[in-house]
């Protein structure tokens, strides 16, 4: 099991660091799966326990983020999926991308997320329900790219583009992974920061008639995995 | 020759690997391997995590969560060797003496035995029964709070229903109070025994720590093969081991049943008036009772007079009780005013024709009951209490949390109750409210993480109008009170003196609840507000405004409560002992010092988690 959550930056108005609610959010979920209280088919529910825990600790934590959390099922050969606000996920089978995760935005650049509100501030803060995260499940194959990333990548670089940095993968071991990971979250960067290209995210803003042009600098994270024999 | 070679050996393996690491410590299982396998047998000595939580008496954490609760004990460290205070550790449900101090807790028993501390437990199942070495506890925030730690010979894994179940103390120890907060891992010389165990039991007494204490892993190591004698110490013979043998407690009958008539030829015993005897005699323990009651017949009379036993703790003796002492007791208990039977008669030991038998003779007069952590209680046990014991004022079933949602019903039979205690059990919301309509004279209401009730908006208005003496009510972790249940709750009952809602999530300062609450509660000692995320400055002037003799207050991880509100509330409530600002963003270690300076006599507490 992995995945991505990205906390939401407005928090460091508030003097909180916009890290500390999608990291604990995470850590937690790596507890649950480390400890078997999960259940691999149901990702929603990893998330939803997370998020219960959250508000259990003694911290007053504050913060949003959004969750994409993918369970790779050794045994049934199913992807298993949970998808909250605009990370997402791709699985691709020779170069073609064959299913991916729909982004929930409530409206332009405003994703679905999962937050802890500062008391008086419930109604300005969005706040969503883990429950309303995005489920599926997909038979995978031997072979098969699955990328997970935040919306760093997705609204930098449109899928020919990484779908080109996926061919240059030839290898499946492990360094090859890391290189063509960490080769397409450095494009993306170059991208994000160039006033002048057209990207995913600025023809999106055009489409709500927003003029606007260049990448959309943002954390960038990019997780790689293939679906391989499991060797002990 | 060759033998005395072999154990030199196995003796050195054994205590090289004792002195390991900690990184070697966390391999999962090490072969100590006997120089030679031809004369000594393998020994191989396993090292392993609780696999499970049986059973425990109360924690800090909620029922349907894992942060703070007892469940963390299972498995890895998740903390260790760090410090501090985190969700992810075992923390019981008080620590220190603040809550012996409040009204609602009832007096000691008389006659509890000096070497008793015990105030929480847990019980830990492990995979593999061994002989046990050593069993290390990870201590990761205030240690010092074990005191005991016992083994059970049953294997709580398997399929067979208990018979024969031992209790042998391994270690036992005094309360201590570490210097520091700081982790340790804690492991004691142990006892060694003679039967192969996978279930432990650790009791603590948090009694002089400064805050909660937490606790991260327990490891059990130990020996598949019964180790030969020789090669351990011989086992400490502990005079309060004997003492309080089952034979002993259960020898209750006696030979000198009969022995009534024993006036003449006591000696200087004659001269001495019954009373002047029995008062004496009512400074000894229950084993020491027994005991004496074997040295002659006078004495033998004089202990068993039912004016002994109008207080019987049985608590300290929970690991040898069983219907047959218990039914050895009853002709001298015909006077009963307090029992504890609290964390007695589980695995099978007390039954319900045992107990009942003894109620019947015993709880005529009985008004207080303690029956916390009783697993062997059921429905029909509590329809006998509450049939029998109806001059009942005190009833304490915290933790007994198998116990049906049904069995509540019949606590409302007991129409004097003036103390009831239901914390981590099922009880529903209709049991409860029946309870309440007929429970009125009840002072003291502890309903903490009883999850199953629905509604407690109801359960507060129902308080309101027909228990209105109530004294002290306890809703930590009540997920669903409102400002509204809370208003009617403080506008009914005026004469409360504590209220814990910690916890209690769904209460919203902005409603101006906590205001209205401190207006309405002249008399408030005790207010737990525990992680309410809303409490603000204005809350805590209203309590230093209406409520004057405050005495304990926790206000912990609110980012809404500034120094300046702190100190008028310090100023305005002299008796103020105990105030929880752990995590309270604007309150940081400079301001609690600067406070602690300026209002020495307030325990002012400041959690962290580094």
């Amino acid at each position: 099991m992995w995945c991505v959550a990205d906390g939401v930056g407005g928090w460091r108005d508030y003097g909180v660091d916009p890290s500390q609610f999608s990291g604990t959010l995470m850590k937690t979920c790596e507890r649950l799966v480390k400890e078997g209280r999960f259940i691999p088919s149901n990702p929603v529910g990893v998330l939803t326990k997370s998020y219960y825990e959250l508000l259990q600790n003694k911290v007053p934590l504050l913060g949003s983020s959004t969750a994409c959390i993918v369970v790779l099922d050794r045994h049934s050969h199913q992807l298993h999926t949970a998808n909250l606000g605009d990370s997402g996920f791709l699985v691709v089978r020779r170069g073609e991308v064959v299913h991916r995760s729909d982004e929930q935005q409530h409206y332009f650049n405003t994703p679905f997320q999962l937050s802890i509100a500062p008391p008086g501030a419930e109604g300005a803060v969005l706040s969503d329900s883990p429950d309303a995260a995005d489920s599926s499940s997909f038979d995978v194959q031997l072979g098969d790219i699955i990328l997970t990333a935040t919306d760093g990548l997705f609204d930098n670089m449109p899928d020919y583009m990484i779908l080109q940095e996926l061919k240059k993968l030839k290898n499946t071991n492990y360094e090859s992974i890391q290189q063509t990971a960490r080769s397409i979250a450095e494009q993306a960067h170059v991208l994000a920061y160039d006033p002048t290209y057209m990207s995913p995210f600025a023809q999106f803003a055009c489409d709500n008639g927003l003029n606007v042009r260049g990448g959309k600098p943002d954390d960038i994270t990019v997780l790689l995995s293939i679906v391989a024999e499991y060797t002990d | 020759m060759l033998t005395l070679l072999s154990m030199f050996y196995y003796i050195c393996l054994r205590r090289r690997s004792r002195s390991g690491t900690r990184g070697e410590a966390l391999t999962s299982r090490r072969a100590v391997e006997s120089g030679q396998r031809a004369v000594l047998p393998v020994s191989v000595e396993v090292e392993q995590y609780a696999k499970e939580v049986l059973d425990f008496s109360s924690h800090y954490g909620s029922e349907n969560s894992m942060s703070y609760t007892m469940w963390n004990l299972a498995g890895v460290p998740n903390v260790y060797p760090s410090s501090g205070d985190f969700t992810q550790t075992a923390v019981f449900r008080a620590y220190g003496k603040w809550w012996e101090q409040c009204a609602s807790t009832p007096p000691p028993f008389r006659c509890t035995p000096k070497s008793f501390h015990s105030q929480d437990y847990i019980e830990l199942g492990f995979e593999e029964p061994v002989y046990p070495t050593a069993v290390e506890v990870l201590e990761t925030y205030y240690p010092g709070a074990i005191v005991q730690i016992l083994a059970c010979s049953h294997n709580p894994f398997s399929q067979n229903p208990p018979t024969d179940v031992r209790w042998e103390v391994l270690w036992s120890g005094e309360p201590t109070k570490m210097l520091t907060p700081q982790a340790r891992q804690f492991s004691p010389n142990i006892k060694h025994i003679n039967f192969p165990t996978n279930l432990l039991r650790l009791e603590v007494n948090s009694s002089l720590l400064d805050y909660y204490t937490e606790l991260d892993a327990v490891i059990l190591r130990g020996v598949k093969e019964r180790p030969m004698l020789a090669l351990y110490k011989m086992p400490v013979i502990d005079i309060s081991d004997l003492s309080d043998s089952e034979e002993e407690l259960s020898d209750l009958g006696g030979p000198f049943r009969q022995g009534g008539d024993g006036k003449q030829g006591n000696g200087y015993f004659d001269k001495l008036p019954y009373e002047l005897i029995q008062l004496i005699l009512s400074h000894l323990t229950l084993p020491d009772l027994c005991r004496l009651a074997q040295s002659c017949k006078l004495l033998h009379h004089h202990c068993c007079d039912p004016l002994q036993y109008t207080q019987l703790s049985l608590q300290p003796y929970w690991a040898r009780l069983s219907d047959a002492s218990l039914g050895h007791l009853q002709s001298r208990c015909t006077l009963l005013q307090r029992l504890n039977l609290s964390w007695t008669g589980n695995r099978g030991a007390l039954t319900l024709p045992g107990i009942s038998s003894f109620l019947k003779a015993c709880g005529l007069s009985l008004v207080c009951l303690e029956l916390s952590c009783c697993h062997f209680l059921n429905e029909a046990c509590l329809e006998v209490i509450s049939q029998t014991c109806s001059e009942l004022q005190e009833l304490n079933l915290s933790s007994c949390d198998r116990l049906h949602p049904q069995a509540f019903t019949h606590i409302s039979k007991l129409t004097r109750l003036r103390r009831l205690v239901l914390y981590r059990t099922k009880i529903e919301q209709t049991s409860i409210l029946n309870i309440l309509t007929f429970c009125i004279e009840l002072r003291h209401l502890n309903l903490g993480s009883c999850v199953r009730i629905d509604d407690c908006d109801v359960v507060a208005s129902m308080l309101a109008t027909r228990c209105r003496s109530l004294r002290s009510l306890d809703l930590w972790r009540c997920r669903n009170l409102t400002d509204r249940g809370l208003a009617e709750l403080v506008s009914g009952c005026r004469m409360l003196e504590e209220l814990d809602l910690g916890w209690c999530p769904t209460l919203q300062s902005s409603t101006g609840c906590f205001q209205h609450l401190a207006r309405r509660l002249p008399r408030l000692r005790k207010l737990f507000l525990t992680a309410n995320r809303t409490v603000c400055d204005a809350d805590v002037e209203e309590l230093a405004t209406g409520c004057p003799s405050l005495q304990h207050l926790d206000i912990l991880g609110t980012r809404l409560v500034s120094a300046a509100s702190l100190k008028k509330l310090l100023r305005a409530c002299p008796r103020l002992l105990l105030l929880d600002v752990s995590f309270c963003s604007q309150v940081d270690m400079r301001v609690v010092q600067e406070l602690c300076g300026l209002f020495p006599n307030v325990a002012i507490k400041k959690s962290f988690t580094q």
